[in-house]
């Protein structure tokens, strides 16, 4: 799995490539777990670009749970951008976008999430 | 540069493996060579030449020489030896009468005939000087036959003076680039040589010396090896007999002259026959099978029962051959021949220009081979393995073996691969014992980690067994403990993908018109899901009875779990409370898939917007709520756990279509048990033999209806 980082002035996009699963969760969870390290409430939002995941395995799920609690417990913001279809049917099954805020875009992500402070 | 000191430093760590002892060993190895005539290995580096001549012998196809031998047979007829110069002077003459191209006499007559005059008037002084000048002088008689022909007295070369040893009296005259090889030149201090009334009659005296070694020395086992060509003789040149017989032949054209190299004398010519020679001027003779075919008894010679045309054109040498002459020598062939034979061989070797070669540089050669040959070794063996570092040896062996071979059969070069090959397995077997003890402790370390691993795996497939055990255990048997119940029927299954898996199942009653079941499934893998999954299970089934609801008892349990929850674990589940006589069914959805309902041929699926939530411990304090639906009589719901849904073979997932079609399949009625086998087969077959990758679990539970059935 890769994963790209770049950072705007409106929220820091991380866009990891291909599966969350069992070779690459620990390593994903990791890299997210950095950037949320120096993340604060005034900081912009951390979102994760799945466009280009097309499958999450249970331990992702656990590395999204993971890095949401740690978002929550330093007030920073975390969400979830452009789910792919069989992506969106586990969220649906597992309800985690209950855990995880998730958007279609990341236009009405930044939207969403400015407007809320 | 910190190139070149990287590589040194690469190289000298590569050294470590063993390589520094077998470099030492390769040091010792060319010192001996070196040295090797100082050494134990000089008999062998002999024996190896001599061996290469028992293989390969001078071809001895010409007969130039005829040796005419004193043996036993003209002892025997003729007298004892010395026979009286008169008989000598007769065999002389009668085979010059065959005009032989030269005549050597293999002996010295030192000292005047017993019948000379003078010998004659000291034995006995009463005759009268005018009978004494009347008598005949034998010595006379022999020198002027000697003077007849081309005729060649021996000197023997003596390492001192003696009495009786005086200076030879015909020198070579003309020896072209003499004054630059006589420091090299074999030199004898003094020579013993025939009268000199007999010496004046010759045409030339050669010197019969095998070698000056043999004077001192016995290190050679007294094999004769090597002959000199030229010595000096109180300063003066000689040829040997052989050598002055064969330059007489050649009369005008037998020029003798030297080739020098920087290290001394590479070659003899003689006219247009040359030799090469060692540095001092000796050779190494080429030594052809022993022959006795140009062998003349002188009892036949003297009677005429030989015709002397047969010393036409010819080389003669007259030399004893008999049991009470010794004069024998031992040839590296293992002949013992009469030392009149070596002269023969001399001169059959000049006229074929055939002789052993072992130029100066050659033992230089063996030496960079010796080296050459350690270095590979010491570069290659330990990194292989050790059946092919033998064949590498072997095969090294073998090359030089041969090559040995080779160059003797070439040019008569004497190149000693015996003593290369001997000195190479010191280093060989240190560098393969080096190899073989590495690879012993690599065998014994890997057994080492084999046995742990095992140990290793024993244990933990113990206690995974015994995890497993207690897991399986925690779990009821509903078909059991349901058995006696008509209102419904329930059958579940967990099969773990690895020893132990996170999934589980359960289905109790909470009073006596409620059953409740459910199915969950622990996010990850074995022990810490399958301990989580153990107080997840027994949480939800303390709290299920407790709580007044299935909504606020599912709101406890996550409180309860999330509490001390290190591994951020989850749990999805779904939960479901049957009143089994009115058929209401109460459920939580956590985060897992909504059970299947099959009523009347047809699927529905149980699911809410109102009762779906996140995987407990997900979110930590989500507001679980309980949804209603009724069931009809008849129904049957099957609760599953992804294990089912993504059983994959390897292309794709089994997935809730095929969940559904083998839902529908069964037309006819059976037990839930033999139901819920079929659905696992059914996910079995299609996996195909890959691998499970979760844990497979199902919970099918058939409502009969309330009372109404019961009455049936």
């Amino acid at each position: 799995m890769q994963l790209t980082v770049s950072q705007h002035a409106s929220a820091t996009i991380v866009a990891p490539v291909g599966r969350i699963d069992h070779a690459s969760a620990d390593a994903f969870l990791a890299q997210v777990q950095t950037l949320l390290a120096t993340h604060g409430p005034d900081s912009p939002p951390l979102l994760l670009d799945f466009s280009a995941v097309d499958y999450i395995a249970s331990v992702g799920l656990r590395a999204l749970m993971v890095s949401s609690r740690q978002a929550k417990s330093s007030g920073g913001k975390i969400a979830i951008v452009a789910l792919q279809p069989l992506v969106q049917e586990v969220f649906n099954i597992a309800r985690f976008n209950l855990v995880i805020a998730c958007f279609d875009t990341l236009e009405s992500a930044t939207k969403e999430l400015s407007a809320c402070e | 540069m910190s190139f070149i000191s990287s590589r040194l430093t690469f190289f000298f760590v590569r050294l470590s493996q063993g390589r520094l002892l077998a470099l030492a060993l390769l040091g010792l190895a060319g010192l001996v060579l070196y040295r090797i005539e100082d050494t134990p290995l000089a008999n062998l580096h002999a024996a190896q030449f001599d061996h290469y001549q028992r293989q390969m012998p001078r071809p001895r196809e010409e007969q130039p020489a005829i040796v005419v031998e004193i043996d036993s047979r003209s002892l025997a007829e003729y007298g004892q030896w010395p026979w009286s110069r008169d008989r000598v002077a007769e065999l002389v003459e009668r085979i010059l009468a065959g005009a032989p191209l030269a005549v050597g006499l293999d002996m010295l007559f030192s000292e005047q005939d017993h019948y000379s005059p003078e010998a004659l008037a000291q034995r006995l002084p009463s005759l009268s000087p005018t009978a004494l000048q009347q008598l005949p002088n034998p010595d006379r008689h022999l020198a002027q036959v000697l003077a007849s022909g081309p005729t060649v007295l021996a000197i023997s070369g003596l390492s001192r003076q003696l009495s009786g040893s005086r200076a030879p009296q015909k020198p070579l005259t003309q020896v072209d680039q003499l004054e630059s090889a006589r420091p090299r030149l074999i030199h004898f201090a003094a020579g013993l040589t025939s009268l000199p009334i007999l010496e004046h009659a010759a045409a030339g005296e050669g010197f019969i010396n095998p070698s000056p070694e043999k004077l001192t020395a016995t290190r050679e086992r007294g094999v004769l090896r090597r002959v000199p060509t030229l010595a000096l003789i109180e300063q003066q040149p000689f040829l040997s007999l052989p050598l002055e017989m064969v330059r007489l032949a050649l009369g005008e054209e037998g020029a003798t002259r030297l080739d020098l190299g920087a290290k001394g004398i590479q070659r003899i010519h003689i006219g247009a026959y040359s030799l090469p020679t060692q540095p001092n001027g000796e050779v190494l003779l080429h030594f052809g099978k022993a022959d006795s075919h140009y062998y003349l008894s002188a009892a036949d010679v003297l009677a005429g029962r030989v015709a002397a045309e047969i010393f036409a054109s010819r080389l003669v040498l007259i030399g004893f051959n008999a049991s009470g002459l010794q004069d024998r020598i031992v040839t590296p062939l293992g002949d013992s021949l009469p030392g009149v034979d070596i002269h023969v061989q001399v001169i059959e070797s000049l006229l074929a220009g055939i002789a052993l070669q072992r130029p100066p540089w050659l033992p230089n050669l063996e030496l960079a081979a010796l080296l050459m040959s350690g270095l590979i070794l010491i570069g290659v063996i330990p990194a292989m393995r050790p059946r092919y570092a033998a064949a590498t040896f072997v095969g090294l062996s073998l090359a030089w073996v041969l090559s040995g071979y080779i160059a003797f059969k070439v040019g008569g070069w004497l190149f000693d691969s015996t003593a290369i090959v001997l000195l190479l397995s010191p280093i060989f077997m240190s560098l393969l014992s080096g190899t073989l003890i590495v690879a012993d402790n690599q065998r014994r370390s890997a057994e080492h980690a084999l046995h742990s691993s095992r140990e290793e795996a024993a244990r933990m497939s113990g206690e995974l067994d015994a995890a497993r055990r207690i897991q399986i255990g925690l779990l009821p048997n509903p078909s059991k403990d349901f058995a006696q119940e008509h209102r419904f029927e329930v059958a579940a299954l967990l099969e773990p993908a690895r020893a132990v898996g996170g999934d589980y199942y359960d289905c109790f009653t909470l009073d006596a018109r409620r059953l409740c079941f459910a199915i969950a499934d622990v996010s990850g893998k074995g022990l810490p899901a399958s301990l989580f999954m153990a107080v997840a299970k027994t949480l939800t089934g303390a709290l299920a009875r407790r709580a007044p609801d299935i909504g606020q008892a599912m709101r406890e349990v996550e409180v309860e779990l999330n509490r001390e929850n290190p591994e951020f674990l989850f749990v999805t589940a779904f939960v479901g409370v049957l009143d089994v006589e009115t058929g209401q069914l109460d459920f939580v959805r956590a985060g897992h898939d909504a059970p299947l309902l099959l009523r009347g041929g047809e699927i529905l699926r149980i699911d809410a917007e109102a009762a779906a939530g996140p995987p407990l411990c997900a979110v930590g304090d989500f507001s679980y709520q309980a949804a209603q639906t009724q069931l009809a009589p008849g129904d049957l719901l099957c609760l599953f756990t992804d294990g089912v849904t993504e059983a994959s073979n390897g292309v794709s997932l089994f997935g809730v279509d095929r969940l559904i079609d083998a839902m529908i399949a069964p037309a006819r009625e059976t037990s839930m048990q033999a139901r819920i086998e079929d659905l696992r087969d059914a996910v079995r077959n299609f996996e195909a033999g890959q691998p499970a990758a979760d844990d497979l679990t199902l919970l099918l539970l058939h409502w009969r209806g309330g009372k109404n059935v019961n009455a049936d």
